[in-house]
């Protein structure tokens, strides 16, 4: 068993700082895998990283923040529950990380939302000083927004690693078999969201017959990923092609 | 409109860094990308007026509300920047207005619901496998959103107002997103039961035949009469949460946590 001192919980706690501003810029820093990746590079532990990472990456095929949405943040959960897994390490640490990972990622939700709010401040400001004329103080308001989205990861990231000894200490030998099983249940049943919300996005009432072909050719064929995906672009022209591109979605 | 080049390359330069790097970085629940977007207009306005009341007033036109993806939103800047330089403030304005949302349908349908899901699942099996080009390429298929943002500026700049025609009049938008539909729906039809294909019960029972008893397990029966049900039912409960009972994806997230929770400890999963 491994204890986080005071300056790996701090380089967890910028890397998710920097992480969700460089996602704010477009970047994938703010992915479950690079994160989880980076993480067991900190902590020395990268198998692991990649092996939570891997997990919550399906889990959030389909989940994105459409029009500022807040979603269950797995990149925060990456990092928190790689350090911890690590810190157990042992044949169950994969289990025990996603075991904290998965309420992390609810959790961190509710700081999201706090984070979005709190720059509706930094707008004000800006508002003001625009009608105060000063140009320079618009551009600092603008730029400082970064700051509460920097913090509402960077902090509690470097509370959850700092505390992770105790947690694990606490947490580890009283976690009955029977939670285990239905985190790791849970954890598997969760892309059924992703899907769901991609599917009411795309209009499965009225375009169900393409869906229900995917699902023919992988169930009862055994097509690829990469298959499907060649399937449909063909299929997608040739339909646009014939119907002259009417829309019809 | 006068064709007359006002912004020189350095000032064009800053403008796309200022927009394709910090639109969000002050994104808020009120106005959401608007700051943003009038901030990275600010080099463009000390060229075009020469007093601080005609640059603060130009910024203020630009505090609208305003969302939209943000690779999608260059071309949108691009187009703006070549309006306001030609002190066509009413144009840029509508731009926005008018290409704001289509884009933002596009953008997401190709990234998030497309390319993100394919992706994800080749680099999460790399990952699995514990190879380092499972976060490698999960990074440079985002960092690919970011990188297409300066050419996109270029042609929304080189457009001008010409964008709104040839992207909603000749169809662009429409087309774009039937096939990314089609070829979406397609993938997601394979990708449901491949990836939740762990989701399995459990159960078995007992079956009294001539020769004796026999085990058998309820999941080869429900294989035997849909391959995947588990899964299917689960997504379809999503489905029908958002839909019919108008759930947010929160509160679908929630329910469907409390479900496999609960069936998993009753032994069911």
């Amino acid at each position: 068993m491994g204890d986080y001192g005071f300056f790996t919980a701090l380089i967890l706690g910028i890397w998710a700082y920097f992480s969700i501003i460089g996602a704010l810029a477009g970047w994938g820093t703010a992915e479950a895998l690079v994160s989880g990746f980076i993480t067991g590079l900190v902590v020395g532990d990268v198998k692991l990283g990649l092996e939570i990472g891997a997990t919550l990456t399906l889990m959030s095929l389909g989940m994105a923040t459409y029009g500022g949405a807040t979603i269950p943040d797995f990149n925060t959960a990456a990092i928190i529950g790689t350090a911890i897994g690590a810190a157990a390490g042992g044949a169950n640490a994969a289990e025990l990380g996603l075991g904290i990972a998965i309420p992390v990622a609810l959790f961190m939700t509710q700081l999201d939302v706090l984070g979005r709010a709190t720059t509706t401040f930094f707008m004000h400001g800006a508002e003001q000083a625009l009608e105060k004329g000063h140009l320079k103080s618009v551009e600092r308001w603008h730029l400082m927004g970064t700051i509460p989205w920097g913090l509402s990861r960077g902090i509690p990231v470097f509370l959850g690693v700092l505390a992770g000894q105790a947690v694990v200490d606490s947490v580890v030998s009283s976690i009955p078999a029977w939670f285990m099983h239905g985190m790791r249940v849970t954890g598997s049943v969760l892309p059924a969201l992703g899907f769901a919300l991609l599917l009411s996005m795309m209009n499965l009432n009225k375009n169900w017959p393409y869906a229900l072909l995917g699902y023919a050719l992988f169930a009862y064929l055994g097509v690829p990923t990469l298959g499907l995906a060649f399937i449909g672009l063909a299929l997608a022209f040739i339909i646009t092609k014939n119907r002259g591109g009417v829309a019809n979605v | 409109m006068s064709n007359e080049r006002k912004l020189d390359q350095a000032t064009l330069r800053k403008m796309a860094l200022r927009h394709n790097i910090s639109l969000q970085w002050s994104w808020n629940y009120e106005r959401m990308q608007a700051l943003g977007f009038a901030y990275s207009l600010i080099p463009a306005f000390e060229k075009l007026y020469d007093t601080n009341e005609e640059r603060v007033a130009a910024v203020q036109r630009h505090m609208q509300f305003y969302n939209t993806h943000p690779s999608m939103s260059a071309v949108i800047f691009g187009a703006a920047t070549a309006l306001e330089e030609n002190y066509a403030s009413d144009a840029a304005e509508s731009i926005k207005i008018g290409l704001m949302g289509p884009l933002a349908g596009i953008g997401d349908t190709l990234q998030s619901v497309l390319m993100r899901p394919i992706i994800g699942v080749i680099a999460a099996g790399l990952a699995a496998e514990g190879s380092v080009f499972g976060p490698i390429l999960m990074f440079l298929a985002q960092f690919f959103w970011f990188a297409i943002r300066f050419p996109l500026f270029n042609w929304g700049y080189k457009k001008s107002v010409g964008l709104i025609h040839e992207m909603v009049g000749e169809g662009i938008i429409n087309k774009v997103t039937e096939v990314a539909t089609i070829l979406g729906l397609v993938v997601i039809g394979g990708f449901v039961p491949s990836i939740m294909a762990r989701v399995k019960t459990p159960l078995t029972y007992q079956k009294v035949l001539e020769g004796g008893e026999k085990i058998i397990a309820i999941q080869d029966v429900l294989d035997g009469i849909l391959p995947y049900m588990i899964p299917l039912l689960f997504v379809g409960f999503s489905y029908w949460l958002l839909k019919s009972k108008k759930f947010s994806p929160l509160k679908t997230l929630l329910a469907l946590i409390v479900v496999a929770f609960a069936a998993a400890v009753a032994g069911l999963l």
